[in-house]
């Protein structure tokens, strides 16, 4: 009983951790408490969230996912890119070109049996390729027309709720559920727990391997679609500073480096903890080349401490 | 005798096991002591506490009369207890001479630069010492097994001369993949190194510890229960301190082994696995438990995990109901009806992270699920009639299965592959690690497998048991059949007669 009291303390100081921050801020500033400045904070942090839930399965099962800040980049290019010619049919696109990211790393992992971290910088540097090929190397900008039409689903407001979060929030309840109530969430939480018994106990582990990266290629590709909405752009750099948040934010939210321990709402909160410990810098004046430091410093901070270090017996 | 190591009313709890219970020994100078037990008495916790790997509960550890408690394997090594473990500490990409000095390279220093020369003449000297005629500076990847070994005992000895205080040595298990002749040449060392240091001899061989012991110990359920000189001691008396029991039939549940079998159902044909198993041919009828015996290296846990899947065929046929199936994978094993109990149970046997329901299913593969979403309700069910049949003692069915003990751990890994429906069920050490009452109800529970007419292989984890348990027995040797057995009950062989067949 006890130890499932302080698994249950464990959880909650992630949001706990986010509340005291939020009321730190209101405390200088008020005026972050309104509803409206809340939304926006939210809304912000989604495309953040968004590069991050998919990687969360790639984390749980112990493994690591580095190409999403390339996927995301390449996708807000070829939408970019493509929308003035194709239309809707670019969204499908790029969505898809973020899945065969996932996709070729699923392979490179499964097949040539290289570790995960190399597999998916390698992937990550021929994405960025891709952004630059499809880009012409330079920013493409989305007309306002195209984004009206093509975009709104994203970065409209509807009833003073702006669209950011309802697709967070959706991503965040399919991806729950996949994680809590379907056979292949489970599997994700096996492999990462303990992979040699999964294998001797007969289960495809490749396969589910394989479909983790797919997702997290996919939700990469989602992020970078949003992100190019929000900012009317898109660009071969464009989200090349969020990886080191985007990891920061799934560890901070409680999943566990080492694997088998973790979910989606976790990293939701971890999302909207670094979101807001960047609008705290910007109070104290922190400058956003010096932010980077202090991501550095809590992803540390956080891998030290919900690491599992049974599994880790040689550190390498 | 002056007492160099000494243990005092020394205790270590793990959770829900009590794995050494205030045990009193101690080591005279220029003795050798033996300690023996079977597997779970607490050997190895034991050993682990003098390296220093686990801390005392309660208690005290005295060397040279002073309490001490040593940090690490190293620590201890500095402090002059050196130890030679089953699982060799020998690095393969560094050379002979490179091993023995490992971590203590400074004598050998010259403006901060080893001088291999002198490094490696220093380790002739220390070779000399285990008879061992190779070259320092040869990259102990080249030696085999039994010549590592000896390299780990040269790098033991190393500490005589270099050391103030005294040296104990201890040897866990050091003959089991040795021969004959390098199993005397290893008395022989013993008997000259008496004259230099201590020495504790682990060994489940227990005409070995009685040869080259002047004093033994007998552990048992974390206690010890007996202590005599050598000269006073027998096998049969040792090996009833060791059981705590005459052979006792009740125990393997003799009365309930079956006479009569169903269908065939297994039949291997000329199963050769490279380097490991030759021309392997056995037939196994439903209800049928079939027990291999053999040490370390003789192709039995090769053939156990190839039928799990987890190791390639080279050549030869396995059939199920007599059609030809193919193991390349698990999860082909699992499809056609094996169910493997690994041996490592803890790092292959169960997923610690997952409960004990999900644990329970995990091989079921769609049978609790629907479009991919799993069935709570119907896994519930399924696993809490499991947990009652199998009296696992858990809090509910949702427990992480990291807080159950051993015995209820492998309970649940049992119960996995009887929710499958497996037809041959292999058990690779099923009992391994895990306490008596635990014991008694895995095979309570064997019985029972064979009963609904699962075929058994079986790996025990002592010959005793085996020979038990068994209907049949396969002794391997050097990775071919050497010998069957017939088992039936009120009538079992004799463990010598599998031993010789085995050696």
């Amino acid at each position: 009983m006890t130890e499932k009291h302080k698994q249950f303390i464990r959880n909650l100081v992630p949001i706990f951790t986010l509340l005291i921050l939020v009321f730190g801020i209101a405390a200088y500033e008020p005026g972050f408490l309104r509803p409206r400045n809340l939304m926006t904070v939210t809304a912000d942090t989604m495309t953040l969230f968004l590069m991050a839930s998919g990687a969360t399965l790639v984390i749980m099962l112990g493994s690591i996912d580095l190409s999403i800040q390339a996927i995301a980049s390449m996708t807000s290019c070829i939408v970019a890119a493509m929308l003035p010619m194709f239309g809707g049919t670019a969204l499908l696109f790029a969505l898809a070109a973020g899945a065969a990211a996932g996709i070729l790393s699923g392979l490179v992992v499964n097949y040539l049996r290289i570790p995960s971290f190399v597999a998916t910088l390698a992937i990550g540097g021929i994405m960025t390729s891709v952004a630059f090929w499809a880009s012409n190397e330079r920013s493409i900008y989305i007309s306002d027309e195209d984004k009206l039409v093509w975009l709104n689903w994203a970065t409209g407001t509807t009833a003073g709720i702006d669209h950011e979060v309802v697709v967070g929030l959706t991503v965040l309840a399919v991806l729950s559920v996949i994680l809590s109530l379907t056979r292949f969430g489970r599997l994700v939480r096996a492999v990462g727990s303990q992979e040699r018994a999964v294998v001797a106990s007969g289960i495809n582990v490749n396969g589910v391997k394989f479909f983790a990266f797919v997702i997290s290629g996919f939700m990469a590709g989602l992020a970078g679609l949003v992100m190019a909405a929000r900012l009317g752009s898109g660009s071969p750099t464009l989200a090349s500073e969020f990886l080191l948040p985007a990891i920061a934010c799934i560890i901070v939210g409680g999943t566990a480096i080492t694997g088998g321990v973790g979910s989606i709402w976790k990293t939701f909160v971890g999302a909207l903890i670094i979101a807001v410990v960047r609008i705290g810098m910007t109070f104290v004046g922190v400058t956003v080349f010096a932010q980077q430091i202090v991501f550095g410093l809590v992803l540390v901070l956080a891998v030290a401490m919900t690491i599992d270090r049974t599994k880790v017996s040689v550190v390498k | 005798m002056k007492t160099v190591l000494e243990l005092r009313n020394v205790t270590k709890e793990f959770p829900g096991v009590r794995a050494l219970d205030s045990v009193n020994l101690h080591v005279g100078r220029n003795e050798v002591v033996g300690l023996i037990g079977e597997n779970g008495a607490g050997k190895s916790t034991l050993v682990k506490i003098l390296a220093g790997i686990h801390r005392i509960n309660e208690g005290e550890m005295l060397f040279e009369g002073k309490p001490t408690s040593f940090r690490s394997p190293r620590d201890a090594f500095n402090h002059g207890l050196a130890m030679v473990f089953q699982e060799q500490s020998i690095i393969q990409t560094l050379t002979v001479a490179e091993n023995i000095f490992l971590g203590r390279e400074q004598e050998f220093l010259r403006f901060g630069i080893i001088d291999k020369r002198s490094m490696n003449s220093a380790a002739k000297v220390e070779l000399a010492k285990v008879h061992l005629n190779c070259e320092p500076s040869e990259k102990c990847s080249k030696l085999d097994f039994a010549a590592r070994q000896m390299v780990e005992i040269a790098k033991a000895l190393s500490l005589d001369g270099r050391l103030d205080s005294d040296i104990v040595i201890l040897l866990d298990e050091p003959t089991s993949v040795l021969e004959r002749r390098e199993i005397n040449l290893l008395f022989e060392i013993i008997g000259e190194l008496k004259a230099k240091a201590s020495i504790i001899f682990i060994s489940h061989r227990l005409d070995e510890v009685l040869e080259v012991s002047d004093r033994i110990y007998v552990l048992r359920d974390g206690a010890v229960v007996h202590e005599t000189a050598s000269a006073d001691a027998s096998i049969t008396g040792l090996h009833e301190h060791m059981v705590g029991r005459q052979l006792d039939h009740e125990y393997y549940r003799e009365n309930k082994q079956r006479s009569s079998f169903g269908d065939p159902v297994l039949s291997v044909r000329d199963l050769t696995i490279d380097g490991e198993l030759r021309n392997l041919s056995v037939d196994l009828a439903a209800g049928e438990i079939l027990g291999l015996a053999g040490v370390v290296g003789s192709g039995r846990e090769a053939f156990a995990r190839c039928l799990g899947g987890l190791m390639l065929p080279s050549s030869g046929e396995i059939l199920i109901d007599g059609k030809p199936v193919k193991l390349n994978q698990p999860n082909q094993a699992v499809d056609s009806g094996f169910g493997f109990v690994p041996s490592e149970r803890k790092s292959e046997g169960i997923v610690s992270g997952l409960s004990v329901a999900e644990n329970m299913t995990l091989a079921a593969g769609n049978r609790f699920s629907r479009f991919g979403f799993i069935r709570f309700d119907r896994e519930r069910t399924e696993c809490q009639h499991w947990i009652e049949r199998l009296q696992i003692r858990t809090p509910s069915v949702k427990t992480p299965m990291q807080s159950l003990s051993g015995g209820n751990q492998q309970k649940v890994v049992l119960s996995k592959w009887q929710i499958v429906g497996s037809k041959v069920a292999v058990l690779d050490h099923p009992t391994r690690g895990i306490d008596v009452g635990a014991k008694e109800d895995v095979y309570e529970l064997i019985r029972e497998m064979a009963d609904q007419g699962i075929a058994i292989v079986l790996l025990g984890d002592t010959l005793e048991e085996v020979i038990g348990l068994s209907n049949r027995i396969l002794v391997l040797r050097d990775g071919e059949v050497s010998a069957q057995f017939d088992a039936p009950a009120g009538a079992k062989p004799d463990q010598l007669d599998l031993i010789s067949n085995m050696v």
